[in-house]
Order: structure tokens, then C-alpha cells, then sequence
């Protein structure tokens, strides 16, 4: 089985990044996990898995120079296929490879985590969107990314992406924040999988170059991301048919 | 909300709030802002969005398109931008009477928090606020204006429709819809 997940937000600084790492190590209890650094021209999941210093990385696998095995490593539990940060690497690299790679990894794994780029600007920042079976949108309780939340949500359903679910991130009062949640939710197509506090263990852990719920498991918001994670129910896909439909890239055409 | 016209210091498009607010906030300007979207696709591109400021700190927002003052006004001139912005330097004294109208005063960081979302605008608006309008912890938690703009269903389905549509022209300038 594999299910392929956008972790997607159309605006940067929700905490995407944190919240795909979050998500995978605590999937990782139930499922084989890997998680793919998608956001090819800003890439940080390197620094958030303690492989900053790896060598090979996505965009070696996307300029065709190595087996996207090379750039997969054990961390946490999980599968990490970190991206390069270098302006070389990324001009060599071709986003529309990520296909092939997300087939690749679709034989060998339960759940695919896209780390995706916070932008619908360009053919590369949509792709991981297209791709995905479903997206989780990261949101924070702010107006733009309440609506750059909302064209995520329309860019993945016109690919005929599912929605899984709305993440909250960086919440500062949970109380205060229901109301806000509640409204949100009778505009998007999933449900809300919940929300996390903001939190200095966040930062701390992003300094630390370690995951969250590795760094400071018994904090508030890595609780809330365990809680997150148990309620995003993960679909049956054959691997096969995952692989072929990346690898053939169908995606409809929409009137 | 009546204001007398101030001397223009900018006249420019940016495509979000944030950059007007940055800057007012660098400059310390005293005086008053005004927001006209520039996307008449949108339905609430009626009108114009108005904040004041005292030396850089907001102090009152209103809209001119819906007749609302305070956080639902911040939430009536959000649209997707671009927008186009008009800076004024006014004298303190000659805000006062519109800075007196409670209804009309927003928290200092909410524009930065909630309408630009950047919570370093947030902080930096923070600690410029005077000390008799320094916000307390639970400031940050007024969710008002974003709850505002989630009232707005019409505008909310213009900007899916908007996205929806361009979706589907992009799928077709990048291929998604042949391959």
C-alpha cells in the first residue's frame, strides 16, 4: 500500500517544514514512512533532519546523476530524501524527474510525504500538489494564509488531489482559536486535523538540526502532532498502481 | 470616517499590505494609508481601505466600500492584491477626533498579525507601540478580523473561483492537462 501526501501551504513561514518532519516520525509508528524534500528551490528538510552535511542529495537524483536510493536516508524511523541547497544544484536538477522518483519510492514504502514549496507560481512549485493523492494544508489563523490555504485547496482539487485535512500551526491560544477553525472549515473539503500551540521547543529543535518529536517529544506541540498524525487515516493504494500513475503522469484535464 | 487630506508621501502598487505596513512602521509616519485594490475580479474591490498611524503604530482602520470600522475593516480591504497604495502624512492633532472613535481602533499588531501574517512585523510593531498601547499577551490572540474575513462568503468564493481559474490556465501552460 503507499499514499502520497502534499504537505502544502501557499504561503512560507507556517512551519510547513517542521510540520512534514512532525507528521512522518509520528506516522512512522504505524506505517513505513518516507519523506521528500519537494521544495527543490528553498529546500530546508536537510536542516530539520540532521543531514546537512550529506552529500548526495534530490537534486544529484533529479539531474539524473544518481539512483534516487543514493539520496534516501534512515533518519528517525523514517526514509529522508533531503533536497541540496546549492544554486548549481538546483539549476541542474529537472523538477518534472520528481515523477519518476515518487514512482521509485511508491514500490518500497506505506506513506509519502511531500514537503512541498510554499508558492502556486510555477510548474515546479504545483508539481508535488498534482502528484499527491491528497494534500494536508498547513494554515495559520491569518488572513493570507487562510487564503493562500484556499487556492491550495483549488490548485489540488483541479488535479483531482484529495484534501486530508487542515493543520493549524503556530497557534497561540487554543481557546480564542475555535471560532476561527469552525469557519475555516465550512470552506475546505477536509476536516481539521488539529492544531499546534506555537512553541519555543520548535525552534529549538530547528537549531538543533533534529526533528521536533526527536528533540522534545513530551512538548505540547509534539503532542499535538502525534495527535494530528493519529487522526489523518491513511488510504489503501496498490504500489504498482501509484507507481504507474506517476510514471505516466495522468492527470486530467479539467473543462 | 472623515479625515482631513494629508500631505501624499507614496503613491504605489504593491502586491501585499505588508510592505505598506513595514514601511510605515520603518518611517514612523504619522498619518494614514489608503488601500485600493487593484483586481476588480474580486467583489469587494468596491471601495477603499483606510489606516491611520501614529508613528508607524496603527491605530484605526475603515473601509469605505462596506462602512466598517475597527478588525472587521482589516478584514473588508484583504483581498489577494494587487493593491494600490496612497501613504499621507497627517499631523497627530488633526487625526485626533477620528483616533478618539473607539469602534474605529484596531489592536497596533493586528494589521501586521493578522492581515500581513508576518509575526516578525508583529514583533517589531510590538515594541515600537507606546507604552499606554503596548499590547498585552491576549492582543495577540484577537482573532477578529480573520473571523471577519471568514464571514465574507462572497469574497471567500471569489478567490476560489479566481484560483480555479487560474489553475485550470496554468495546467494548460505547463502541460499538466496533455502529459
Amino acid at each position: 500500500m503507499v499514499e502520497v501526501f502534499a504537505v502544502a501551504s501557499g504561503k512560507g513561514g507556517t512551519g510547513k517544514t517542521t510540520s512534514t518532519v512532525a507528521l512522518g516520525m509520528a506516522l512512522a509508528q504505524r506505517y513505513d514512512v518516507t519523506v521528500v524534500d519537494a521544495d527543490t528551490g528553498m529546500a530546508n528538510l536537510l536542516f530539520h533532519a540532521g543531514l546537512s552535511d550529506v552529500e548526495t542529495t534530490l537534486h544529484d537524483v533529479l539531474a539524473d546523476k544518481v539512483a534516487v536510493t543514493e539520496a534516501a536516508y534512515e533518519r528517525f524511523g523514517m526514509t529522508v530524501v533531503p533536497c541540496g541547497t546549492s544554486l548549481e544544484g538546483f539549476r541542474d536538477s529537472d523538477p518534472t524527474r520528481l515523477r519518476e522518483v515518487v514512482a521509485t519510492l511508491a514500490a518500497d514504502t506505506d506513506v509519502i510525504l511531500l514537503d512541498s514549496p510554499p508558492a502556486l507560481d510555477s510548474r515546479a512549485a504545483v508539481l508535488p500538489v498534482v502528484m499527491a493523492d491528497r494534500a494536508v494544508v498547513v494554515l495559520q489563523p491569518t488572513i493570507p494564509a487562510i487564503s493562500d490555504g484556499l487556492k491550495v485547496q483549488e490548485y489540488a482539487t483541479s488535479y483531482d488531489t484529495g484534501i486530508a485535512g487542515l493543520l493549524f500551526n503556530k497557534v497561540r491560544d487554543e481557546d480564542s482559536i475555535d471560532e476561527v477553525v469552525t469557519k475555516t472549515e465550512r470552506y475546505f473539503e477536509g476536516p481539521t486535523l488539529g492544531s499546534v500551540p506555537e512553541s519555543d521547543c520548535a525552534r529549538e529543535a530547528r537549531r538543533a538540526g533534529r526533528p521536533l518529536l526527536a528533540h522534545a517529544p513530551d512538548c505540547p506541540a509534539a503532542e499535538a502532532y502525534r495527535s494530528v498524525a493519529a487522526s489523518l487515516s491513511v488510504r489503501e493504494g496498490e504500489s504498482d498502481d501509484v507507481a504507474d500513475r506517476f510514471r505516466s503522469a495522468v492527470i486530467p484535464e479539467r473543462p | 470616517m472623515r479625515l482631513p487630506r494629508g500631505r501624499l508621501r507614496k503613491s504605489r502598487v504593491v502586491t501585499d499590505p505588508r510592505d505598506t505596513l513595514a514601511d510605515v512602521l520603518d518611517r514612523e509616519l504619522t498619518g494614514y494609508a489608503v488601500f485600493e485594490s487593484q483586481d476588480s475580479l474580486l467583489l469587494d474591490a468596491e471601495g477603499r481601505g483606510v489606516v491611520t498611524f501614529e508613528a508607524g503604530i496603527p491605530v484605526v482602520a475603515y473601509h469605505t466600500g462596506s462602512d466598517r470600522g475597527g478588525p472587521p475593516a482589516l478584514a473588508d480591504l484583504a483581498v489577494p492584491g494587487p493593491y494600490h497604495v496612497s501613504v499621507f502624512e497627517l499631523d497627530a492633532d488633526e487625526l485626533a477626533p477620528v483616533h478618539d472613535a473607539d469602534d474605529l481602533r484596531v489592536p497596533p499588531v493586528m494589521p501586521a498579525e493578522r492581515l500581513a501574517g508576518d509575526p516578525a512585523l508583529a514583533d517589531s510593531t510590538r515594541r515600537g507601540a507606546p507604552a499606554d498601547r503596548r499590547p498585552t499577551e491576549s492582543d495577540g490572540d484577537d482573532h477578529s478580523a480573520v473571523a471577519a474575513f471568514l464571514d465574507d462568503t462572497e469574497k471567500i468564493e471569489a478567490i476560489q473561483r479566481q484560483a480555479r481559474e487560474e489553475a485550470a490556465q496554468r495546467a494548460t501552460e505547463w502541460g499538466f492537462s496533455d502529459t
